[in-house]
């Protein structure tokens, strides 16, 4: 097979999801987030009147964006995209004008008081370069979290977008993001 | 995770960027205006606008840079040019205007105000004295120079927030207008008070109400487009309004800027000037109502920016 270049993206299946917030864990233990914030997060709604009702649990995270507005906005270029499609922060150019954190529609950003940079998720990408699976979709228990490569066919992600309704939050901004979340 | 990310420290400096602009460029179109051979009143306005429009900028830029995550990183700022970033363009567009504006201000010392501070000096930067020249023939080619410079930075102040697609206050065309038109009007009000004090300056206050009307009266019709446009948009923008129809921001946004701010100074400059052009009536030459407009134009301007700045940031696209 020719070599292609990658492009990762992340599937999301909702109904799977328990709110067990071990993804969150992970990713905390990961890299060592203050408590205060969050790499990835959950967006949990009630919807429904009692007696019936229905409780949703939606992880979300950097949508690692096809047209990312962060990258966009950023002053110093410490924003940026890889090759591969992943967003990631490079602390050593960050100033912390915070540009980014208003830039981004999912609020996916935050600043680091401590260190003075700007902070998110970054698909694990030291962890990818050891041949690992991000933290969060490695740990996760109820397999929530597919991540591949959307340029791979045979990779389980590129089949299920191809096999399964999904939709992707805010398209409207015209970011082009990345995560699916499948219906 | 949504928070109020930029706060008072960005709301005092994108009104003392957009006061050193509009000081600027006020300044610099009486320098055009003015003829060399008799002391007019536009010498008086070109010279107060160049002497002040330096500083409030540069007060500006050090708020701008306390309020980045560490202060000593700014440097990285200026390591990087980046045509995409609204902010990494203001930087430049920031020092090169600050650079222009201090230049100007030099140009416009008078030789015995020259003399008086570089007297001054310590004896250890005694070597700066040799650069006490004398640059006045510099002035037009400086203002020249320095006009598009300030029309970029009062345009810059606006597309920095006009830019971010995610916040559909913000994410208009009208934005930067409104931004640059109103940060004329400041520069026009801070120069109609620093020349009231004076006991006859007749001319220049014509001069500058009628320049301050042209101001305020395109940013009154890029403030009605505003609201229009927005309640025919999409959703978002809809309900970004909210926050100003309504929401949190409304009498701010109605009675002390749109009405005391903005109109108020209007009626009161156009009921002072207008008698005199078309009855040729005699100039009604009041300090405290010219004082008192000046500042409601200020407070107008000021206030501006504070609703932009905060209700920009709790517009989100739903």
């Amino acid at each position: 097979m020719a070599a292609h270049t990658k492009r990762y993206a992340l599937v999301i299946d909702t109904k799977k999801c328990i709110n067990c917030k071990a993804c969150v864990v992970a990713c905390r233990a990961e890299y060592n987030v203050p408590l205060a914030y969050s790499r990835p997060w959950l967006n949990e709604e009630t919807r429904g009147v009692w007696p019936k009702l229905l409780a949703v649990s939606q992880p979300e995270q950097c949508h690692h964006c096809a047209h990312p507005a962060c990258v966009r906005v950023c002053p110093t270029g410490a924003s940026y995209q890889r090759a591969d499609g992943i967003v990631v922060v490079n602390e050593c150019d960050c100033v912390g004008c915070r540009y980014c954190m208003i830039a981004c529609p999912y609020n996916a950003r935050f600043f680091r008081e401590d260190k003075g940079v700007v902070e998110k998720c970054d698909f694990c990408v030291k962890r990818l370069a050891r041949g690992e699976l991000p933290a969060c979709v490695e740990t996760c228990p109820s397999k929530v979290r597919v991540f591949g490569d959307l340029n791979d066919p045979k990779s389980r992600l590129a089949e299920l977008i191809s096999d399964r309704e999904y939709r992707l939050k805010k398209p409207e901004a015209g970011t082009g993001p990345q995560i699916y979340y499948l219906m | 995770m949504k928070t109020i990310e930029w706060g008072f420290l960005i709301v005092n400096y994108l009104f003392l960027g957009g006061l050193s602009a509009g000081l600027f460029f006020v300044s610099a179109l009486a320098t055009f205006l003015y003829k060399l051979e008799e002391p007019s009143p536009y010498t008086r306005i070109a010279r107060l606008g160049a002497l002040l429009a330096p500083w409030p900028v540069m007060i500006g830029c050090g708020l701008l840079v306390f309020d980045l995550g560490r202060w000593y990183r700014f440097y990285k700022l200026f390591l990087h040019l980046r045509l995409v970033s609204p902010m990494s363009i203001g930087t430049w567009l920031l020092v090169f205007f600050n650079l222009v504006s201090l230049v100007n201000c030099y140009a416009w010392l008078t030789a015995a105000q020259r003399n008086a501070l570089f007297a001054k000096l310590p004896r250890a930067l005694a070597f700066l004295r040799r650069f006490n020249y004398d640059i006045d023939p510099w002035r037009r080619h400086l203002a020249f120079l320095g006009l598009p410079i300030s029309v970029g930075v009062g345009i810059y102040t606006g597309v920095l927030l006009g830019a971010v697609q995610s916040r559909p206050f913000w994410n208009t065309n009208l934005v930067a207008q409104l931004f640059l038109f109103s940060a004329l009007s400041t520069g026009c009000a801070v120069l109609i008070l620093g020349l009231a004090r004076r006991e006859r300056s007749v001319p220049e206050l014509k001069l500058l109400y009628g320049l301050d009307i042209c101001f305020m009266v395109l940013e009154f019709f890029i403030v009605l487009p505003y609201l229009i446009h927005g309640q025919l948009s999409v959703q978002a923008v809809q309900d970004s309004l909210k926050l100003i129809l309504g929401g949190p921001f409304t009498i701010l946004f109605w009675v002390f800027f749109l009405g005391l701010g903005l109109l108020t100074p209007l009626v009161i400059e156009l009921l002072e000037l207008v008698p005199v052009i078309v009855s040729n009536r005699e100039f009604h030459y009041s300090r405290p109502i010219a004082a008192g407009a000046a500042l409601l134009i200020l407070s107008g301007g000021f206030l501006l920016r504070y609703i932009f700045v905060f209700a920009g940031q709790m517009s989100a696209i739903q």
